[in-house]
């Protein structure tokens, strides 16, 4: 009974990423849009694009095809399975199963699959675009981990529904670690979902796409489709562990409030997205590390329990 | 100081070289010397009296007078004169020595003399081909008066390549061109890149020549011309079909109608106001800030209306023609440009209030592309980019054409040389050309807007003429001929020059910035290049050193307008 | 300030509202000076060849036939719209329209001929003159197909040939 559960909400969580993320990537397009005074492309249009992707030929050009076929599934494979560790309106389908490490784990994959993209196209300009992308990744992957760390040490547990069910709240006092941190990840969130300004990396007219510039058709698609994920599932994830949940016990109000957040998320990051030049690799990391150094700090403090 | 005065200063030290010099006006000078005496006299022209080096021009003139002809271009700003430095080479032995040592300016005008005219220079540094594709047979010049335009060469190989030099050591070579999205014209340049830096860089251009100035010289007549001058440059048309009539009317000492000069100047300064926000938008699409790059197409786009209205075509005005031009300005058009004007600076001044303060798109330019004075001196840089190092040049204050001398404006100079400043320059000069207009329209006297010139014009003359392009001067040169055209005629771009200085500008830079330092001296490429006519079909199977070049396979020259 | 910048900019976007055009679904109209497709007009030809003399792009092209038919061919290809053959025109035969979607696979669609009829003055064996209708009647000896292609052609070669370069586009030459 408990896995047909797991299994059911397991579906449903892969479907709502699946559904739901070209939806919000088509709402950042149309918001764009907007802000730039014209009209933009509908919002079902990244549905179609990745509909246009799968159906071109696949052409096979890089160093390693077999190594871009394998990073490509990697990429997705990983987003996926991020997608069953996050709670959405419920607890994570995966939360008996696994905890915040393989959470950590997953998403740090998901990073260096676009690494081995990078690597395996072997192309002067995706060996550059991957460097960069390498030395975002060694400074931004560790702050989402200290985060998901801070509210392991406040809620004394490594489970996912102990971190994940707003676990930095619990404890008393003025909380300063968690006021940090949760300042810490949301000005690092636009870095997350690899958007202007720190969209270094990806769409890059300086180094023509970087890691991606040798994919093309259904490789392409997966690519992007994992990118529309990360946002969805970094939202989601940010909610997990910063908002406060609503309970309301019904799994469609819950839902509804959870997707409502996520819009709100959307919407801030697209607005300031829009609104912004891209940053220099340099400058970029050098933002990071002052956000690292702050996350270490929060860290400290709640270990020593403050 | 007039070119009598300049005339004096060179005989003082150089008398005995100059074998013929001609005043045809006050602010022209035609300098005739002895292939011996260039070296030094040039030198002298550029360093002691301080000239900036416009062009170097091969002209073959042997039908005529049976020598080569090379003519050096010398422009003195504050004394508005133009001066020729004219030298007959001769036919039996096309050899001249080399400015470019002392003058590194002069680099390319050496190069193309050699790849077009069969002149050389000797002591050039960097002999390598500047213009020609790199399997053209040598001996077969295509500018000189026994190659017929539409010659298909003999002997062309399709597996030579370009030698480049080698990298500096323990650097990698990352291309750049000529396939790249931020470019939009095909141009290629080898990057020597040591992680994150570039130290060094070379230029291999001229992909998209046309064979613009031999067809002007063989099938083209005066009129005409005019309208192949306009599809030089996809923004800046009218800059050359102004300039390209202006030194024919030199030439041939025709006065256009007064009307008619302040109509060009009205069109120029329309040009460039719809030239500068789309460097802007430009600008700010390479720095990734693509909202204010969609603005900045919306702030222009009235223009482009305004110009369809007045010459029918956003772009390719089809304005001039020797003696004046084609198009009349009406009163209801007249209130019409005032209307879209005083929207265009409403709206422009709230993006200056919006980018001064913005520290974002600062941190991506500031320091970014240092031009400093000397290298504006030492490459003759032009327009916004000498402009925002400090060097205070402008060629409609300097040497005042069509109405320019009548109306005021300010040079809008920033200290600093980066991109920033470029960018501040750029923005703020929308506001003086806004100003010029305002003024031309009140000024405008009536009358007709062609002079009817003679039926034939005096053959043999030699017209220059300078124009400030929103990317800085363009500089034409033509020699009046026989059957109703020229007999030579050079077109030296903005772009020229300022490509010229763009190794120096990203050594040690970050890779990062090579593009947007590119991008800073609005570079043209369609300017650039703009000679030879070569077979279709030849010049699509052209084979670049990088195999994955080869994979690509269309070539995509985007108009903008 | 920095904040106060980017306010400033996305306030100046919101202002301006959404400036898509909806071309090509709705048509969009030029101004009255549009220089478009140059439109010939057979009746007013005189057959002068001003237009031709004239064209920076040497797209029209004159062949005579026989000595009392004149063939005026406009063939549009390069034609850059530049409109000096409408200036010259001494008849105002031609007119610049404004049609700016002219592209088709097709160069019939472009190109544009006119026979003119030639009657011949008693003293001088040529003049502008139409022929009258029983002149045209008995001219003999002329076939409309038989103009051959060697009287366009320039001696270049710097031109499409019959093969297509890219071998899906289909361009209809005559």
């Amino acid at each position: 009974m408990r896995g047909l559960m797991v299994f059911f909400s397991s579906i449903m969580n892969l479907v709502l990423v699946l559904l739901i993320a070209p939806l919000f990537d088509g709402v950042t397009r149309k918001v764009t849009a907007v802000v730039q005074s014209r009209k933009g492309p509908p919002v079902t249009q990244s549905y179609m694009d990745l509909m246009k992707l799968l159906i071109k030929e696949d052409i096979e050009v890089g160093d390693s095809p077999v190594m871009q076929r394998f990073s490509a599934l990697l990429s997705f494979a990983a987003i996926l399975s991020v997608a069953l560790l996050i709670p959405m309106g419920t607890s994570a389908p995966l939360s008996g199963w696994a905890d915040s490490i393989l959470l950590i784990y997953l998403l740090t994959l998901a990073g260096i699959s676009v690494l081995l993209a990078g690597l395996a196209a072997g192309s002067t300009y995706s060996l550059v675009g991957m460097s960069r992308e390498m030395m975002a990744m060694m400074t931004l992957e560790p702050l989402m981990a200290i985060a998901i760390i801070v509210s392991a040490v406040h809620a004394d547990s490594l489970r996912l529904d102990a971190i994940l069910g707003g676990g930095v709240y619990t404890g008393s006092g003025i909380l300063w670690s968690r006021i940090l941190i949760l300042g810490v990840t949301a000005f690092a969130l636009q870095a997350f979902v690899g958007r202007m300004p720190f969209d270094v990396t990806e769409a890059e007219t300086e180094i023509m796409e970087g890691p991606l510039v040798e994919y093309s058709g259904p490789k392409l698609a997966l690519f992007k489709y994992a990118r529309m994920a990360k946002m969805f599932l970094y939202t989601g994830l940010f909610i997990a562990l910063f908002v406060p949940r609503i309970e309301t016990g019904y799994y469609l109000a819950d839902l509804a409030v959870f997707l409502a957040e996520q819009a709100v998320l959307v919407l801030i990051v697209t607005v300031i997205a829009a609104t912004h030049a891209r940053y220099r690799i340099d400058q970029v990391v050098r933002y990071y590390v002052v956000l690292f150094i702050v996350a270490l700090l929060a860290l400290l403090l709640a270990v020593i329990g403050s | 100081m007039g070119s009598q005065e300049i005339l004096n200063k060179i005989r003082e030290r150089y008398g005995a070289s100059i074998t013929r010099a001609d005043i045809p006006a006050n602010n022209r000078l035609l300098v005739f010397v002895h292939p011996d005496s260039v070296k030094l006299l040039a030198k002298y022209l550029f360093r002691d009296l301080d000239a900036r080096y416009c062009v170097g021009i091969g002209m073959d003139d042997r039908p005529y007078s049976g020598d080569f002809l090379v003519i050096h271009d010398f422009a003195f700003d504050k004394e508005n004169v133009l001066l020729s430095l004219i030298i007959p080479v001769p036919a039996s032995d096309p050899k001249i020595p080399c400015v470019s040592d002392g003058i590194p300016a002069a680099n390319w005008s050496e190069r193309e003399m050699r790849d077009l005219v069969g002149i050389t220079a000797e002591g050039c540094p960097n002999p390598k081909r500047l213009v020609l594709p790199d399997g053209w047979p040598e001996g077969l010049h295509p500018l000189r008066k026994d190659v017929p335009w539409n010659q298909v060469p003999e002997g062309f190989d399709d597996t030579k390549t370009y030698p480049f030099d080698d990298p500096p050591p323990g650097t990698t070579v990352v291309p750049f061109g000529p396939f790249h999205p931020t470019l939009d014209e095909p141009s290629h340049f080898r990057l020597y890149v040591e992680g994150e830096f570039v130290r060094g860089c070379e230029y291999r251009g001229f992909m998209v020549h046309r064979g613009i100035e031999k067809l002007a010289d063989s099938v083209m007549t005066y009129n005409e011309i005019p309208m192949l001058a306009e599809r030089i440059c996809g923004i800046c048309g009218c800059v050359h079909s102004v300039t390209y009539a202006q030194a024919i009317e030199q030439a041939a000492a025709i006065k256009p109608t007064p009307r008619a000069e302040f109509i060009r100047t009205i069109m120029l300064e329309i040009e460039r106001l719809h030239s500068h926000p789309l460097w802007v938008g430009l600008a700010a699409h390479i720095l990734g800030f693509d909202t204010l790059f969609m603005q900045s197409f919306r702030i222009r786009e009235p223009i482009m209306w305004l110009a369809e209205k007045i010459t029918g075509n956003r772009k390719t005005y089809a304005l001039c023609v020797i003696g004046g031009v084609r198009w009349d300005i009406s009163p209801d058009l007249k209130a019409e440009i005032r209307q879209v004007l005083d929207k265009l600076e409403k709206e422009w001044k709230g993006v200056l209030d919006a980018v001064k303060g913005d520290r974002n798109v600062m941190a991506r330019s500031k320091g970014i592309g240092v031009a400093d004075k000397k290298l504006v001196k030492e490459f003759s840089l032009l327009g916004p980019v000498a402009r925002a190092a400090g060097v205070d040049i402008d060629v409609r204050r300097n040497h005042p054409y069509a109405a320019y001398d009548k109306v005021e404006f300010d040079v809008i100079t920033q200290e600093g040389g980066d991109v920033w400043s470029r960018i501040v320059v750029r923005v703020l000069e929308v506001f003086e050309s806004i100003k010029i207009i305002r003024q031309c329209l009140e000024k405008m006297p009536e009358g007709p807007i062609r002079a009817e010139p003679a039926a034939e014009l005096p053959a043999g003359r030699f017209g220059t003429s300078s124009v400030e392009a929103p990317r800085g001067e363009a500089h034409h040169f033509a020699v009046t001929g026989e059957e109703n055209r020229p007999r030579r005629w050079r077109v030296r771009a903005p772009t020229y020059q300022n490509l010229q200085g763009i190794p120096a500008m990203i050594k040690d830079q970050r890779l990062a910035d090579m593009t947007i330092s590119l991008g800073s001296i609005d570079p043209c490429f369609s300017c650039t290049d703009r000679m030879e006519i070569v077979d279709l079909r030849t010049g699509k199977i052209r084979v670049w050193s990088q195999e994955d070049l080869l994979r690509s396979t269309t070539k995509i020259r985007r108009r903008r307008s | 300030m920095y904040l106060l910048s980017k306010l400033r900019e996305t306030i100046l976007s919101l202002k301006a509202g959404r400036v898509t055009l909806t071309y090509p679904v709705d048509p969009r109209p030029v101004p009255e000076r549009f220089r478009g497709r140059p439109v010939f007009q057979p009746e007013r030809c005189i057959g002068c060849a001003g237009c031709a003399n004239n064209c920076p792009a040497r797209e029209i092209l004159i062949a005579d036939p026989c000595q009392e038919m004149r063939v005026v061919m406009y063939l549009g290809r390069r034609c850059t719209y530049c409109g000096r053959c409408a200036d010259l025109c001494p008849e105002n035969a031609i007119v610049m329209s404004q049609e700016y979607e002219n592209a088709s696979p097709k160069i019939t669609d472009i190109r544009q001929s006119l026979e003119i009829w030639m009657g011949t003055c008693q003293r001088c064996g040529r003049c502008f003159k139409d022929a009258g209708p029983l002149d045209q009647l008995m001219m003999k000896g002329y076939r409309f197909d038989d103009l051959g292609a060697e009287l366009w052609v320039y001696k270049s070669r710097a031109y499409l040939d019959r093969e297509p370069v890219v071998k899906d586009i289909d361009i209809e030459l005559d």
